[in-house]
């Protein structure tokens, strides 16, 4: 397929269309409205469904009776309308259920702002809402990897039978870059989903319930879960590595647009005489700590940076250990922090501040 | 001291201007917010207008009193925790269709069953203002908006219906630029006791149209002078209204509120506000 240049929420629209979903349900809300309203008009093209929700609790749930069904199925949202999910999504992952969540985050708590974020970050990989339970957390750096990690997304949640939540921010869903459809699912190519609640004719009676009222049961099905992350954790981690510049000294660690605006500082880095690189989680759960560990083994400083008060940075530590300093940089509020900052805390770092 | 001047509607007018589209209904029902206030000389101080999140949900920064700007949908919640802990305010709460009748529906139902002592003017475009053009639940059968390209499939509710069938104790129609109207049904919801809904259609000419204004006026209609407003079935006949619309006090009844109820429910505990009991003798109650 050629290339088309398009704006992120849409190009997330559109691969989630080419991975095979069907059905959408979600709320308004900036800055993704792009997403619903591009699939209201699309999928009826392709013969699917369109739902505006009376509210993202009720789109959460709507997924679950989707999902239960063995259909594809989407939602998107922003921080606020994301909490509101938070229901449907512990029942989802508890009754292990298929679905694909993005969350294009804005800036909080409450209402905040409508400008870009990444405060969503530890709700969205330590679980959200309520119990013991993973997403797993995809985060998109360009608008062409926005689109691939969704038909990957749609993927790994019937691989998994696990929400897998896309993690965006306001500047990826709004920017328009060339995006390129790499692959078409077809439905009839997808493995049948034997435990979906299609008609029981034939065989036994597949039940979707989250409910467990013996506690014995309950915890198998408590460490079940468990396994099924730490399987993820084992072969699913995906981060990129960039190092230009050959051996670094200084380490940045930034996902989705922050890693955008390293990769501009650490060319500028270059051109003082500083040798940076870029740690970019892909997977924000599972963390790629191994990879982590290896890369900064190898630099001097670590710098972690994010459009939070320092949400990643808790796992960054966490894989690096309390030994290890770990310095940080963080915008909020839907301010972004432009290269030159990044630069001169670089500078700061590698002791050649002016 | 000099004695305390009349309030006049400027007076409830605060320094911020008002940021909607030039033409929006919006405008016109906040200029009634400030008469009728002026009108029952409620002082500032005495009145508190909370909102949800919306273009409509703006107004409670536009009037000089309390003010809540707040949750999308959870005005009628928050109003409602405000009324409980000072029952001597006036209580106001403004907000959009989608707010009110979408993700705050259940929240409208159950502040209607309750009777909860707070004005509800509910503007009603029609559409989803802020977020740009989506359908609302009130978008009618058929409409294109941004989230349906194809034609609304969906038949939409009507507010004054939704707030009869939940038992609310005051209903009325109005349209936002008849300031007579508007004013008169507003001084009648705020001296009501309990629950009174007020559905103002308020034209979004930006997402509905320019020609919001043409298309509304030759269909408005009083209700007629013999209308009886303690007949609910009377005034469910002007609801769904497509030809015409008809404004006015549809439904009007006499029921406790809920502070009103509250003090039944503490008279029955054995409170009584003349010797309200010391704290010092609740603790000693429990020592033998
Ligand atoms: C939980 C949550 N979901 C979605 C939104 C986004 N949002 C803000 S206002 C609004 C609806 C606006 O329509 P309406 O309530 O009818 O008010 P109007 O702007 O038309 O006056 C929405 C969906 C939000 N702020 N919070
Ligand atoms: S978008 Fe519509 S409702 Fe919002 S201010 Fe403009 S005209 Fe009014």
């Amino acid at each position: 397929m050629a290339k088309k240049l398009m704006k992120g929420c849409e190009a997330i629209g559109e691969a989630a269309v080419q991975a095979g979903c069907r059905l959408f349900f979600g709320y308004p809300i900036t800055p993704q409205n792009e997403i619903p309203e591009y699939l209201s008009a699309r999928l009826p093209q392709v013969g699917g469904t369109f739902v505006q929700a009376e509210s993202e609790v009720a789109a959460s749930n709507m997924l679950y009776g989707a999902s239960g069904a063995g259909c594809r199925c989407l939602t998107s949202s922003s921080s606020p309308g994301i909490s509101l999910m938070m229901e449907g999504v512990s029942y989802i992952a508890a009754s292990e259920l298929p679905v694909v969540i993005v969350n294009i985050m804005r800036g909080g708590p409450g209402l905040g702002g409508i400008l870009p974020s990444q405060s969503d970050y530890l709700q969205a990989t330590k679980g959200g809402g309520h119990g013991d339970y993973r997403c797993l957390v995809l985060a998109p750096s360009t608008v062409q990897e926005a689109a691939d990690l969704v038909m990957d997304a749609f993927d790994l949640a019937d691989k998994y039978r696990n929400p897998v939540l896309v993690l965006g921010d306001g500047l990826i869903g709004q920017m328009m870059e060339p995006v390129e459809f790499k692959r078409s699912t077809r439905l009839e190519d997808l493995p049948a989903k034997s435990w979906a609640t299609t008609g029981c004719k034939g065989r036994e009676r597949n039940i979707i319930n989250s409910l467990y009222l013996d506690p014995e049961v309950l915890e198998a099905h408590n460490w079940k879960l468990v396994r099924k992350y730490e399987e993820m954790a084992r072969t699913e981690c995906r981060h990129e590595f960039w190092s230009p510049h050959g051996d670094a000294d200084v380490l940045f660690v930034a996902y989705g647009s922050v890693a955008r605006i390293a990769k501009t500082a650490i060319d500028a880095l270059a051109e003082k005489g500083v040798k940076a690189a870029l740690f970019r989680p892909i997977t924000l759960f599972p963390f790629p700590g191994d990879a982590l560990e290896k890369a900064a083994a190898r630099v001097k400083h670590v710098l972690v940076s994010e459009l939070s008060t320092g949400q990643m940075l808790e796992d960054v530590r966490f894989h690096l250990g309390k030994h290890r300093p770990v310095s940080f940089y963080g915008r909020v509020g839907g301010v972004i922090m432009t290269p030159d900052e990044l630069v001169a805390e670089a500078l700061k770092l590698a002791g050649k501040a002016g | 001291m000099s004695a305390p001047q009349p309030l006049r509607p400027n007076d409830y007018k605060t320094a911020l201007k008002p940021v909607w589209c030039p033409g929006c209904g919006d405008f016109g029902v906040v200029a009634t917010v400030y008469r009728a206030l002026a009108q029952l000389r409620l002082p500032p101080e005495k009145v508190a207008i909370l909102s949800g999140i919306g273009c409509s949900s703006r107004l409670p920064g536009y009037v000089a009193a309390y003010g809540f700007n707040g949750v999308h949908g959870r005005a009628l919640p928050v109003a409602t925790g405000l009324k409980a802990s000072r029952p001597d305010l006036t209580v106001l709460v403004a907000g959009g269709d989608g707010d009110g009748v979408s993700i705050g529906a259940g929240h409208f139902q159950h502040a209607a069953r309750r009777n909860v002592d707070v004005t509800y003017l509910l503007m009603d475009n029609q559409i989803y203002g802020l977020t740009k053009g989506q359908a609302a639940p009130t978008t009618p059968s058929g409409d294109k908006t941004k989230s349906t390209l194809y034609g609304n499939p969906d038949p939409p509710v009507d507010p004054c219906e939704l707030a009869l069938a939940s038992g609310a104790t005051f209903v009325a129609r109005s349209f936002s630029s008849d300031m007579k109207g508007q004013v008169e049904i507003l001084c009648a919801a705020i001296a009501h006791e309990g629950f009174a809904v007020v559905d103002v259609i308020s034209p979004c000419v930006t997402f509905r149209g320019d020609d919001q204004y043409d298309f509304w006026k030759p269909k408005l209609r009083s209700l007629p002078a013999d209308h009886d407003p303690s007949d609910r079935m009377a005034a469910l006949r002007y609801c769904r209204e497509r030809e015409v619309l008809t404004t006015g006090i549809l439904y009007r009844e006499a029921r406790p509120g809920l502070v009103a109820r509250q003090q039944v429910t503490r008279a029955a505990a054995g409170y009584d506000p003349a010797q309200p009991p010391s704290v010092a003798a609740l603790v000693h109650s429990f020592y033998p």
